[in-house]
C-alpha cells in the first residue's frame, strides 16, 4: 500500500520547512519533496516606498543574514542613484559581509550540523543539538561560540547593531571607521584563526568515516554559480557572476546584476513556497545550478589569501573537476571562514581604511536597478523598479536558498531512494534525509517570495470544525 | 572594561516590538540611563539569549538576568537565584533560558558566577506594539528600586 513519510518540521535550519518521502506500493521511495511552508511577502508591501529604505527594509527579512541584504540592496539603489561608493565605504561593506558570512557559517557547522558530525546521524535526538556537542567535544563548542562571537561582534563594532544594523545606506555607510575599533577587531584575530583551524583539523579526521553519507547527499552533477574577481579568485561582494558545468567548464560569464535576469529564470512549484532558480538557455529544470561555498570553491582558482588557499588546493583535490557532493558545502563552509578572517586582516591594513569620505549622495537618475552580492548561502540578487519620485513599483529577490532549491530537492530523493527500503525506516534515516538539506545551510526565512500566483487554498471552517466553504487557486 | 573586571553582568532580553515582552531591554535600558555603570557593572541588551553570552558569564563576578515572565501574574516582580540547568531535549539554539546559560558557562569554561539572579516582571500582553500594558506599566518603579539595590549589593560584594 502506497504511503507518505513525513518530517515536519525538518530541523536544525533556518525557517520553517517538512519533507515528504512518497512511497510506492512495493514499499520503495518513489518521490521525495522539500516544502518551504512560510511566506513574507517583501516584494510586495516593498511597493510604494521610498527606494532608500529598501536596504533596511530588505534587512528585515532575515536575523542571520541581513548584513547580505543591506548590501545587494544598497548596491541596487546605488545603480539606481547612478553612483559609484567611495573606495573606503566598499572596502568596509566588504569587512561587513565578511564577517557576517564568518558568524553566519559559524551557527551552520557548529550548532546545526557538527551534533550530526560529532555524535553521528544515528544518535540520540535527546542529545544531539549543541550541548551535546559541548559535553563531548567543549573545545569544538568554544571554537564555535568564538567565531559566532568574532562575527557578531565585528557587524556591532561597523553598524552599532549585531541584527540589522542601520549602518549600510546608498550611497555607502552612515560612518567611518574609527582607529580604536579597527584596533579592538585586529586583537580578535588570533582567537578566530586558532578556532577555525581547530575545527578544520577536526572535520578532515572525521570527514571519511562519513563516505557513505557523502555517496548519497546531494551528490549528482549541476551547474555551479557565484560571484569572481577578475583573477578568478573568489569574491563576495562586487565582481561578476560566473556559471560552470559539472566538468568545470565556463558556461556563462561576467554576469553582472543588469544582466542577471536576462540569463537567470525563476519557476514555482506547487508544492514549496520557496521558487526555483535556473539557467534560462537550458530551461526549467535542465538549467538548475547549485551556489554557496561549495559552488564557490568550484569555481574560483583561487581564494586570495594564503591560508584559504591552501585549503582549497587540498580540497580541489576531493575530485577530478567540480566537487560533486553536497556533504562537501560543509568543508568548504570551514574555508570560507578561514578567508573570511585573513580578508578582514588585510582589509584592516589597507591605508584608506580610516578615511572619513564614505558615502556617495545622489537622487534618482534611472528608473531601475539592481545589485547583488554573496550571500553566506550563495549569490543574492536585488532588483527593483522606481517611478520618477523614487518610489518603488516593483521590486524582485532572487535569493541563494531558492537557486539551491531544486538541488535539495533531488537531494532529498537521492537520500529517501538509498535508505528507505521496504517501507522502512528508523530515527537515524529520516535524519540523514534531514541532513542532507543542512549541508545547503538553507535560509528559508529569507528564500520565499511571491512569483505571479502563489498555489493557495482558503477554508471556512464553522465553530464545530465544519468546512463551510472552499476556495482554491 | 576588561572583561575580568566585571562585578555585575546584566543580562536584559525581550522583543521590543512585542509588548510587555520588551520589559527586560527597558530595564536594561533604565539601569544605563539611572545606575552607576563604571564601577564593574557590564549591561548587555540582546531581543535573545545565545550561546555567545557563555564566556561573558564565566568571568564575570555575578550575574542579573531581566526578563519578563509569562508565568507569573501580571506585573509580578520577581527575583529570584538562578542554578545552571542539566540538558534537557529540545533546546533551542536560537534562545536559551539564565539556567541553561550558566549550565553552557560551566560546561565551556569552567566558571560561572558566585551570585546568579534572574528578575523578572510577570506580562500582561505580548501582542504587536511597543507600549507596555497598565500592569507592568505600574510595576515598573518597584521593578526599579528592586534593581538598583540588587545591582548596589552585587557590585558591594567582595570578588
Amino acid at each position: 500500500m502506497s504511503q507518505t513519510i513525513t518530517i515536519d518540521p525538518v530541523t536544525r535550519l533556518e525557517g520553517h520547512g517538512k519533507i515528504t518521502i512518497q512511497l510506492n506500493d512495493q514499499g520503495e521511495v518513489a518521490n521525495a519533496n522539500f516544502h518551504v511552508t512560510q511566506v513574507r511577502g517583501f516584494e510586495r508591501f516593498a511597493q510604494g516606498r521610498p527606494f532608500y529604505e529598501m536596504p533596511s527594509l530588505m534587512a528585515r527579512i532575515c536575523g542571520i543574514c541581513p548584513v547580505s541584504h543591506l548590501v545587494a540592496s544598497a548596491k541596487a539603489c546605488e545603480a539606481i542613484m547612478s553612483v559609484r561608493i567611495p573606495h573606503t565605504a566598499a572596502q568596509l561593506r566588504r569587512m561587513l559581509n565578511l564577517a557576517q558570512m564568518v558568524q553566519s557559517h559559524a551557527l551552520s557547522f557548529f550548532y546545526l550540523s557538527s551534533p550530526d558530525l560529532l555524535l553521528g546521524m544515528e544518535s540520540d535526538p535527546k542529545t544531539r543539538h549543541i550541548f551535546g556537542v559541548v559535553g563531548a567535544k567543549p573545545e569544538l563548542g568554544r571554537a564555535g561560540i568564538a567565531l559566532r562571537r568574532f562575527g557578531q561582534h565585528i557587524i556591532e563594532l561597523l553598524g552599532n547593531k549585531r541584527i540589522h544594523p542601520g549602518w549600510v545606506v546608498p550611497g555607502g555607510v552612515t560612518e567611518p571607521l574609527a582607529s580604536a575599533k579597527r584596533d579592538e577587531i585586529l586583537a580578535m584575530l588570533p582567537e578566530a584563526y586558532a578556532s577555525i583551524k581547530l575545527a578544520l583539523a577536526w572535520y578532515k579526521q572525521i570527514a571519511d568515516t562519513f563516505r557513505p553519507e557523502i555517496e548519497v547527499f546531494a551528490n549528482f552533477p549541476s551547474l555551479y554559480m557565484g560571484l569572481i574577481n577578475e583573477d578568478e579568485s573568489v569574491e563576495f561582494t562586487d565582481g561578476a557572476l560566473r556559471l560552470i558545468d559539472a566538468k568545470g567548464a565556463i558556461v556563462a560569464d561576467d554576469i553582472t546584476a543588469n544582466q542577471f535576469t536576462e540569463v537567470i529564470g525563476e519557476a514555482v512549484e506547487p508544492y514549496s513556497f520557496t521558487k526555483f532558480a535556473y539557467y534560462k538557455p537550458l530551461g526549467y529544470p535542465e538549467g538548475s545550478y547549485r551556489v554557496g561555498p561549495l559552488a564557490r570553491l568550484n569555481i574560483v582558482k583561487s581564494m586570495g589569501t594564503p591560508l584559504a588557499d591552501a585549503e582549497l588546493k587540498e580540497f580541489k583535490q576531493l575530485a577530478t573537476g567540480p566537487v560533486q557532493s553536497s556533504f562537501y558545502y560543509h568543508h568548504a563552509r570551514l574555508i570560507d571562514i578561514l578567508h573570511g578572517i585573513e580578508k578582514i586582516e588585510l582589509i584592516l591594513s589597507d591605508p584608506l581604511i580610516l578615511d572619513k569620505h564614505v558615502r556617495a549622495t545622489a537622487g534618482v537618475n534611472r528608473l531601475e536597478g539592481a545589485g547583488q552580492a554573496e550571500a553566506p548561502r550563495g549569490t543574492l540578487h536585488h532588483h527593483y523598479k522606481v517611478d520618477e519620485n523614487g518610489l518603488i513599483t516593483w521590486a524582485n529577490l532572487v535569493i541563494a536558498t531558492g537557486q539551491n532549491n531544486n538541488a535539495m530537492n533531488k537531494g532529498v530523493l537521492q537520500a529517501a531512494k538509498h535508505y528507505v527500503k521496504d517501507g522502512k525506516f528508523t530515527e537515524g534515516i529520516l535524519n540523514r534525509v534531514e541532513a542532507v538539506v543542512r549541508t545547503f545551510d538553507p535560509c528559508l526565512s529569507c528564500s520565499t517570495h511571491a512569483f505571479g500566483q502563489m498555489p493557495l487554498a482558503l477554508s471556512l471552517v464553522s465553530a464545530d470544525g465544519e468546512v463551510v466553504d472552499q476556495l482554491i487557486r | 572594561m576588561q572583561r575580568n573586571q566585571v562585578r555585575c553582568l546584566i543580562l536584559a532580553c525581550g522583543n521590543t516590538l512585542r509588548e510587555d515582552d520588551g520589559v527586560g531591554p527597558w530595564l536594561g535600558q533604565w539601569v544605563e540611563e539611572n545606575c552607576v555603570t563604571d564601577n564593574g557593572v557590564r549591561v548587555l541588551i540582546r531581543q535573545q539569549w545565545t550561546p555567545e553570552l557563555a564566556e561573558e558569564i564565566s568571568q564575570a563576578a555575578s550575574v542579573l538576568f531581566l526578563d519578563c515572565s509569562v508565568e507569573s501574574p501580571p506585573g509580578a516582580v520577581r527575583l529570584a537565584a538562578v542554578e545552571p540547568a542539566k540538558p534537557a531535549p529540545g533546546l533551542a539554539t536560537h534562545h536559551l533560558g539564565a539556567q541553561e546559560l550558566l549550565a553552557l558557562a560551566q560546561e565551556l569554561y569552567g566558571s560561572i558566577p558566585a551570585n546568579s539572579l534572574l528578575l523578572t516582571i510577570g506580562a500582561g500582553s505580548t501582542e504587536l506594539g511597543e507600549s507596555f500594558s497598565e500592569s507592568v506599566t505600574a510595576a515598573l518603579p518597584g521593578a526599579c528600586d528592586l534593581l538598583k539595590s540588587t545591582i548596589s549589593q552585587m557590585v558591594s560584594k567582595p570578588v
